[in-house]
């Protein structure tokens, strides 16, 4: 088994440029690239070789549209589909894949939402072996997270060339995930995004949107606040992910995967964030407020223990920041606490459930939401003392079972700690 | 003469950008030094302790502080990361970028006197603090500023640019086999980073079609044969590495930690040309790096048979090619020959920056000659993790200063 050629379909999509290219370079290997139009699998191309700062690699891609899906699947070792999270559509699609898969080759798709093991249904037996689902990050060069996905039939030896080869020849973060709504990093990520979404309401009369993302702000250990996160994801998808986890899921979170009212109604008037111009943001300057439902301008929050903590991360003093949190009695930071608590339970949880290894969680969260690592973060509040707080939200037996051995993270937590708002 | 061993250290993440995290220099000095005792088993209390008796010192390897970051003074740093620090004899040691390696330099020698059990070698850089041409522009203060560098962009790729034009002359090659080679060196160094989990570029691409594409946007020409591909690129880090006397080792049975066998230190004319004219009859074609690297062999007792690895300073990839005759392993003139037939790759028998060198690790100019002692101490420790050569027994480290200006070597050891 060799991957010499590939297809990827719907090639001109973010991730199908990103996708692409990550295979022409790191890969090295030709890459057929099915959009639309070869006007617009011209442009990916292009796109792609400027996303890993190296156009040589164009020479290794080129253009076609589905017209050419059948030629251009008889000469693929492999083939990878990222099309419109459309259940109908990806259907249509993976069946004329199994027409026409070369024999041997390997097939995928890459979803967030779609069950893998459905898709296989569009499979013929022999084929069904070589297909599973693989699950990049927008975009690929620098969050290398890939969340490889079995389906029931998928043939091991063929599953784990895959997983060997996105690891060492492309250079990827690799997790092995069951087949679940969302898989492991989203279910994480958009957990802790719609719960700041939902708290944005229940404090609304504090502020809001604006209120919120200033308490989980950078320096809680991410480039990004949660809700501009979410205006960047788009509001759109932002939904169609925790429906789909709300529906097809019944953890102890459930209902933190609930979208709260507001956000339906920005979604409802085409404010889906940064692509449409406004959404839970507009401009750089305005945000949402809730009770109004008018943009005004954000505000600058006066809240002391934020400014005393960054005061200390930007002298390398961690623990000292830590302890002004935990020590601080405002709302603010009890908000900041139940968060970050529940960010660690909720990680440990559906690791267990569903990833290869708990530790798993710390990967995906590191290398394709660039937040700090759950287990790293556990570590550095140290096991008892999370215990300990832990216990004022949730059941005693249930943490203890969770965070029952040593668990030591493979990732520091100190450069992820922004001193930063 | 006394016996200098190396105890361990630490480096800084070289992917990290300190001024996007908010942090500051004394952040960035308290996560290295709190990692390198760490590492060695020493505590504040140690320190403490050792200072009481006055047996313990601090060299900073820095280069431009007062540019980058408005700092100047820079000896009593570490008072501001722990009070163990209060009364540790401290100062700061400047050679561009081999500024790391006088600050070890200047170690040793306090080793050696006896006076001191026990040295902390500091090496930093915080860079990202400014603009690429900015930055370039502070750097033309390691040439001699008013002659080469002055109102010039990026003075540093362009001399070592004129270094590539100079070695087709001298040696009569073939440009377009050169510049394949150095491509190939390029491509080498981004290859081993992948190794290294504190590598600036570990999740970069780079192969040998790319590197060869020079002048497109994405490799764009920026001295004269040499493209973005041909450079280290500037970054954010602090290594440190902790030097300890034999009575020290002795005492803490630490005897069997690798030590420094022997070093060289030779200082070229400053301007670029007129090290250009010094060396017109000369077989080298600079004659001053081959004789710190001479030195060091002789002090060392050993020849670069006995090297089981390389740790060389490739700011450029013109600077990796004239490394390999320096150290001996071709002729001068020759190089292309271990370059071509995969003598310097990792696998190979001479492997030359298995940490994936300045290229693949990134450059932040103060702390990469710590960086090199640091891999050193590791490959000879059997520490290296990934990018571990086995069985290295002997490795050597070049790290130069300005054009090949201030030149340094060390040989680490068991």
């Amino acid at each position: 088994m060799k991957i010499k050629e590939i297809t990827v379909v719907g090639a001109n999509g973010a991730l199908g440029v990103g996708i692409s290219a990550i295979f022409a370079s790191f890969g090295d290997v030709k890459v057929n690239m099915i959009s639309r139009s070869m006007e617009k699998s011209e442009i990916a191309i292009e796109k792609a070789g400027n996303s890993v700062k190296a156009l040589k690699v164009c020479d290794n891609m080129k253009p076609y549209t589905y017209e050419n899906l059948e030629e251009c699947l008889k000469k693929s070792d492999f083939v990878i589909e990222t099309i419109v999270e459309d259940f109908n559509e990806k259907e249509k699609i993976h069946k004329k894949i199994d027409k026409y898969l070369k024999k041997g080759a390997i097939s995928s798709s890459v979803t967030s939402g779609i069950s893998i093991n459905d898709l296989s249904n569009c499979y013929n037996e022999e084929n069904r072996k070589n297909f599973m689902g693989i699950h990049f990050f927008n975009p690929p060069y620098s969050l290398p997270l890939c969340e490889l996905i079995p389906a029931k039939n998928t043939d091991n030896f063929v599953f784990n060339y895959m997983k060997d080869y996105l690891a060492k020849v492309l250079i990827r973060k690799v997790v092995v995930v069951k087949d679940k709504p969302a898989f492991l990093a989203n279910r994480i990520g958009f957990m802790f995004i719609n719960q700041a979404m939902q708290y944005a309401e229940k404090y609304k009369d504090n502020g809001g949107i604006d209120y919120i993302d200033t308490i989980l702000g950078k320096f809680t250990g991410r480039n990004m606040s949660p809700l501009e996160t979410a205006d960047f994801v788009g509001l759109d998808v932002h939904r169609a992910i925790v429906d789909n986890i709300y529906e097809n899921t019944n953890d102890y979170a459930h209902e933190t995967f609930k979208l709260p009212n507001y956000v339906l109604d920005l979604i409802e008037d085409g404010r889906y964030g940064t692509k449409s111009g406004e959404g839970l943001y507009r401009n750089n300057d305005e945000v949402y407020d809730i009770n109004t439902e008018e943009y005004r301008k954000k505000r600058n929050y006066k809240i002391d223990f934020i400014d005393k903590v960054i005061e200390k991360f930007k002298i390398g003093e961690y623990e000292e920041g830590l302890e002004i949190i935990l020590s601080d009695s405002s709302t603010e930071s009890e908000i900041y606490t139940r968060f970050l608590i529940d960010y660690v339970v909720y990680s440990l949880s559906i690791s267990k459930e569903i990833a290869e290894n708990v530790f798993d969680c710390d990967t995906a969260m590191a290398e394709g939401f660039n937040w700090i690592p759950p287990i790293a973060l556990l570590q550095f509040i140290g096991e008892d003392r999370f215990k300990e707080i832990a216990k004022k939200y949730y059941d005693t037996k249930f943490i203890n079972e969770l965070i029952s051995k040593n668990l030591k993270s493979n990732y520091q937590y100190e450069k992820f700690l922004k001193a930063k708002r | 003469m006394e016996k200098v061993y190396i105890l361990g250290g630490a480096q800084t993440d070289f992917e990290r950008n300190w001024s996007k995290e908010g942090k500051n220099v004394i952040a960035l000095l308290k996560e290295v030094i709190n990692s390198a005792l760490k590492n060695v088993n020493l505590t504040y209390e140690d320190i403490k302790k050792l200072n009481k008796q006055n047996k313990i010192a601090v060299c900073i390897g820095n280069f431009a502080a007062e540019y980058y970051i408005n700092q100047g003074h820079l000896g009593p740093l570490l008072t501001e990361v722990n009070e163990a620090f209060y009364g540790v004899p401290s100062a700061r040691y400047e050679a561009a970028c081999a500024s790391g390696s006088v600050a070890i330099d200047s170690a040793i020698s306090k080793i050696r006197l006896g006076d001191y059990d026990l040295v902390i070698v500091v090496g930093f850089e915080l860079m990202k603090t400014v603009n690429a041409k900015v930055c370039g522009d502070y750097l033309g203060r390691a040439a001699i500023y008013e002659r080469e560098a002055k109102g010039i962009e990026f003075p540093f790729p362009k001399l070592f640019g004129k270094l590539a034009d100079e070695y087709v002359k001298k040696y009569n090659l073939d440009e377009e086999r050169y510049k394949e080679n150095l491509a190939k060196i390029s491509c080498i160094n981004y290859g081993n980073a992948k190794r290294n989990p504190n590598a600036q570029t570990r999740k970069w691409f780079m192969n040998e079609k790319q590197a060869n594409f020079r002048g497109n946007p994405t490799n764009e020409k920026i001295g004269s044969m040499l493209s973005i591909s041909d450079c280290s690129q500037v970054t954010d880090g602090a290594a440190v590495v902790v030097l300890a006397s034999e009575n020290y080792t002795k005492k803490n049975k630490l005897e069997n930690k690798p030590i420094i066998k022997g070093y060289g230190h030779r200082v070229a004319p400053y301007e670029f040309d007129k090290k250009m004219q010094e060396s017109k009859d000369n077989e080298y074609i600079l004659p001053w790096t081959r004789e710190a690297v001479c030195d060091a062999y002789r002090r060392a007792n050993l020849s670069v048979d006995d090297i089981d690895l390389f740790e060389t300073h490739d700011c450029f990839t013109s600077s990796e090619y004239m490394a390999i005759s320096a150290f001996g392993i071709t002729e001068p003139g020759k190089e292309y020959e271990v370059i071509e037939n995969g003598t310097i790759d990792f696998t190979g028998s001479k492997p030359i920056n298995p940490s994936g060198g300045l290229i693949g690790c990134g450059h932040p100019v103060g702390a990469s000659g710590v960086r090199m002692m640091l891999d050193l101490y590791k490959q000879i420790a059997n520490e290296a993790g990934n990018y571990q050569i086995k069985n290295a027994k002997n490795a050597l480290m070049l790290n130069i200063g300005g054009s090949a200006t201030t030149n340094y070597v060390f040989i680490v050891g068991k």
